[in-house]
């Protein structure tokens, strides 16, 4: 865990770069983590798919299935690569200040 | 089916051979190796959306569906506890003139196709150390 300004204030970070306390978490913040994920500025599409993880992670703590992301987003698997080349789980997940994903390959 | 033999590189690289073919598997940075190749896990993925374009474009080929080919994106869900795939999604691009009803067609097929198949009906997987 380490300590790292991310939009604005200090947040906690685990070794992968995801924030530890969720409360924490705001535009100024996810917009900061996006360029840790090579995203420079996040577009409306990024937003969508943004708010609609962390909508759901606050409703059901935790993360969506991906073809749930997909069919609610209506982007394409390829799209959301586009949009979060570290895809939606590392990427866009981090973005939007939930948890480290599991498992690993 | 030939034998497929799997023999170290170094670290967790290793040689996969094939009736001469050859490919590298390797573990990500983060997971102890160089990221010289796909994981084996990674394979698995590989496996199942080089199956599906496959069967599909085999089926698009013989109904003379010609407007842009079949290509598949994939990723993997995975879990912990243990370590395992818990899902594998993919996203089929067909050529522009299947029709709506081969679309529904299709889908149904995908999923009694080799890969897909084999991965639902989970194979006996018979181990021997030597």
């Amino acid at each position: 865990m380490s300590m790292v300004e991310l939009g604005g204030k200090q947040v906690e970070i685990d070794e992968d770069g995801f924030i530890q306390d969720p409360d924490v978490w705001d535009e100024a913040v996810a917009l900061d983590l996006a360029k840790t994920e090579g995203v420079d500025a996040l577009s409306d599409d990024h937003w969508k798919l943004v708010n609609y993880l962390r909508d759901y992670y606050l409703e059901y703590n935790m993360a969506p299935m991906i073809r749930k992301l997909c069919k609610q987003t209506g982007f394409s698997l390829k799209v959301v690569y586009d949009l979060f080349p570290s895809g939606p789980a590392k990427g866009a997940c981090k973005v939007a200040g939930l948890p480290k994903p599991t498992g690993c390959v | 089916m030939d034998l497929i033999t799997v023999t170290r590189e170094e670290g967790l690289r290793f040689s996969v051979q094939l009736r001469g073919h050859v490919m590298t598997t390797d573990m990500s940075v983060a997971e102890g190796g160089k990221d010289g190749g796909p994981s084996p896990v990674e394979y698995l993925g590989v496996a199942s959306g080089a199956c599906l374009a496959t069967m599909v474009q085999a089926y698009c080929d013989a109904r003379g569906f010609v407007d842009g080919d079949v290509s598949v994106s994939l990723t993997l869900e995975l879990v912990e506890n243990p370590n395992r795939v818990s899902s594998i999604v993919l996203d089929v691009e067909l050529p522009r003139d299947v029709p709506e009803g081969d679309r529904e067609k299709l889908k149904k097929m995908a999923l009694r196709m080799p890969v897909p198949a084999t991965l639902r009906d989970g194979p006996k997987v018979d181990i021997e150390m030597f």
